[in-house]
């Protein structure tokens, strides 16, 4: 998860600087942002034991 | 982007908590608050996740990736202008992803709504007669291009009404509770997505609300134009309320029943083109 936010902050970054095109952003972002949505999910889900639902919804 | 990206995510699922709201309502029931989606999305991505020991563990984790992938990619696309095949490609790789999931799974449930999802291409014909019409009137498929023309010579729905009605049963084949939603049918319990649980079904509600989002974003651009953003947001709302009407008040139909009457809106389309092309030339 590190890895990931780390390439998405670093190509934002390189982009707003403009030393990388727009294509070149965009295409880190299509690699990067399911992985980073993912390990975070992993890394935030409950572990055994754990209650699951901190979320009721109403 | 990223932000852009991020707002088109959660404006996707507070579109589809719309949708659940509206359906409820139709049918006197109260309904979800209209953010239940996003809390789905979130609720999802504390749950305990884990692999079934039926599952193909690459193909289970990894069609999630490319789900949202793909979706991310797509809204890139319709921002830059970009063609609209690019768009529809992606539409059909969309299909590929449900069967994905439906298979890796390994459970019963899961393939019959992957084998659904190949049945349901039929889904797509109209789509390409569609784009056809569309390359009638502007000799172009780039976005950017079609909402020039549209600048010029005034909205394309009121030019090819037709083919704004089959891109809108294609939106339709793609919504929850709709009468073509054959692959994720009661029957099947959640169909192609029963299995991915937790995480996984966290990344599957990004991209949902990532397609929401870029569907009818590609909609409006194609067939009323460049619209200022505010009133894109708008009419997004207003065709989901309309969508909603649609798959409240019609049945779920059978998978044969779903590719029969999909095939013969092709074969009307087909029609109409043949009409247009033949009275344009």
């Amino acid at each position: 998860m590190l890895a990931a936010g780390v390439a998405g902050v670093v190509a934002i970054a390189l982009w707003v600087l403009d030393l990388i095109p727009l294509w070149l952003y965009e295409a880190v972002l299509v690699i990067d942002f399911p992985l980073f949505v993912l390990f975070l999910g992993l890394w935030w889900m409950a572990r055994e034991g754990e209650a699951d639902i901190p979320f009721l919804g109403y | 982007m990223i932000q852009y990206l991020l707002f088109a995510t959660f404006f996707g699922l507070l579109l589809l908590g719309i949708h659940r709201k509206v359906i409820a309502r139709i049918q006197r029931r109260p309904g979800p608050p209209i953010w239940q989606e996003i809390l789905h999305m979130f609720k999802f991505s504390f749950k305990s996740t884990w692999v079934p020991r039926t599952a193909s563990d690459t193909l289970f984790v990894g069609v999630v990736l490319i789900a949202i992938g793909i979706w991310t990619a797509a809204l890139f696309v319709v921002l830059a202008g970009g063609s609209l095949l690019i768009i529809f490609g992606i539409y059909m790789l969309h299909k590929i992803v449900e069967h994905g999931f439906g298979l890796s799974s390994g459970s019963p449930y899961g393939k019959f709504g992957g084998v659904r999802s190949v049945i349901s291409a039929a889904s797509e014909i109209p789509l390409f007669v569609s784009v056809a019409a569309i390359a009638l009137f502007t000799k172009s498929l780039s976005i950017s291009d079609i909402i020039s023309y549209q600048e010029t010579s005034g909205p394309l729905i009121l030019a090819i009404p037709l083919s704004a009605v089959a891109m809108y049963i294609v939106i339709v084949s793609k919504m929850p509770y709709g009468p073509f939603s054959i692959v994720e049918g009661k029957e099947l319990v959640s169909g192609y997505k029963t299995e991915h649980f937790g995480v996984w079904r966290a990344g599957l509600e990004i991209c949902n609300g990532l397609k929401t989002y870029v569907l009818l974003m590609t909609f409006i651009l194609v067939f009323f134009g460049g619209v200022p953003f505010g009133v894109m947001l708008l009419l997004m709302i207003l065709i989901i309320v309309t969508l909603s009407f649609v798959c409240a008040l019609t049945p779920m139909l059978s998978p044969f029943d779903s590719v029969t009457v999909q095939t013969l809106i092709t074969g009307v389309m087909v029609v109409y083109v043949a009409i247009l092309w033949w009275w344009w030339i």
